[in-house]
């Protein structure tokens, strides 16, 4: 499966809709191991909310190893690739079951520090 | 005139000189608390304002849409605006257009003031690369101007994401050639980031006890984010950092009771006096090329 991006999504690939939107285009097609290729030739304007809803989350969907067999982008400029990679490894390191008391002392050091500064 | 703030209006607010520092966004957000409180017709008086910074412009249309969704009616009264470059802002900036008054061209230091009730990505882009950066005052690549547009929406995405504002999201902008400098603030009046934070954090009960600041300064670290559709995020205000601090400008965010300063010397979140239901965030860049290159945009 080949997609053109900027058919599909014009030259801005930003949205959080249009990433789910993408996402939903290729699960599919991931899960049953086959490949896909997204071409960016013309895509000149990125963001994250996009990537972490279509790349990000299909991370957390599929292997890694997968994920890297199957999935294949084409003519990103710098700054697409940027904020691929930036998302990729932001996603690498999430994990979904955030530890809410664990935040809540981190927050609440932060907040004593601060005290005692002022 | 000052910056005090009267609990009761008697039907008119007048609107003093408002800058785009820390005092006069405290009155904004102790304005919005008085004029929500009124049950009668609101009357806004420009008799006494000699200055209005886009951020007061911004906050100014979303408080009388806000108003509006309440019920309060909210009159400006464009015989009070005396001060001529006051009324050459708001009418080159399109405010007046949007609230009864007359409209005067368009001038080409204004970056116009907008309302977006709903998030529209092609609508807010098209306004960032062509109105904001696309200007001429940046003399930079079409690629590093793209590169740009696209930081400055996670901005706008944020807002619409998280600020659960029932009015939408409120923006104005200006290049000022004095200092060479290109201003952008954005504006929504829903919950602040504070709230958001601890609502996420709610199963654990000692969530009520943290400061503004301190959600806040968590809200700005990578990673760190409060959506729960269950994918990593939070790369926005990383990125926007990162660009800042290497364009030598600033990013100010004030949310709830919490006023976040970032620029080259670092990030400063303290507790201000005034509470702020929604979240301001002003971009101030330096227009100087020698600032900017690809290399650095990308790998900021």
């Amino acid at each position: 499966m080949k997609i053109y991006m900027k058919d599909v999504f014009g030259i801005r690939c930003m949205a959080l809709a249009d990433g789910t939107k993408l996402h939903d285009m290729i699960i599919g097609e991931l899960k049953n191991g086959n490949p896909v290729t997204l071409d960016f030739e013309g895509v000149k304007q990125f963001a994250s909310p996009f990537f972490n809803l279509s790349i990000g989350r299909i991370m957390t969907e599929i292997s890694e190893a997968a994920f890297r067999k199957l999935l294949f982008l084409e003519n990103l400029d710098e700054t697409g690739k940027y904020v691929v990679g930036q998302v990729i490894s932001n996603a690498s390191i999430y994990h979904s079951n955030a530890d809410h008391k664990k935040i809540v002392d981190e927050i609440l050091d932060r907040q004593a520090k601060d005290e005692d500064e002022s | 005139m000052g910056l005090s703030m009267e609990s009761n209006l008697q039907g008119t607010l007048f609107v003093p000189a408002l800058d785009d520092g820390q005092a006069a966004y405290e009155w904004m957000f102790r304005t919005r608390e008085v004029v929500l409180q009124q049950s009668t017709p609101v009357r806004i008086s420009f008799l006494f304002c000699k200055k209005l910074s886009p951020g007061a412009v911004a906050f100014i249309g979303g408080l009388i849409r806000l108003a509006e969704s309440k019920q309060i009616s909210v009159i400006v009264e464009w015989d009070t605006v005396i001060d001529e470059t006051v009324l050459k802002f708001l009418r080159h900036n399109g405010f007046s257009e949007f609230f009864g008054g007359r409209s005067h061209g368009w001038d080409s230091h204004c970056i116009p003031y907008r309302e977006d009730r709903f998030e529209d990505c092609n609508s807010v882009m098209d306004y960032l690369t062509d109105n904001w950066i696309g200007r001429g005052w940046l003399q930079v690549s079409e690629r590093l101007k793209n590169a740009i547009a696209g930081k400055m929406w996670e901005i706008y995405t944020n807002s619409f994401e998280h600020g659960l504002s029932p009015v939408g999201v409120f923006s104005c902008g200006h290049h000022y050639s004095n200092k060479n400098e290109l201003v952008l603030t954005v504006i929504d009046f829903g919950v602040g980031i504070a709230a958001n934070v601890k609502d996420f954090l709610s199963s654990d009960p000692r969530s009520a006890r943290l400061s503004s600041s301190a959600c806040v300064e968590w809200a700005l670290q990578r990673g760190n984010t409060t959506s729960n559709l269950n994918v990593a995020r939070g790369l926005g205000l990383d990125f926007l950092r990162n660009f800042v601090v290497l364009n030598e400008g600033s990013l100010e965010i004030y949310s709830n009771t919490a006023h976040a300063l970032i620029n080259k010397d670092g990030v400063t979140v303290k507790e201000i006096e005034s509470n702020f239901s929604g979240t301001l965030v002003q971009i101030k860049l330096q227009c100087d090329e020698r600032l900017y290159s690809f290399k650095n945009e990308v790998n900021s």
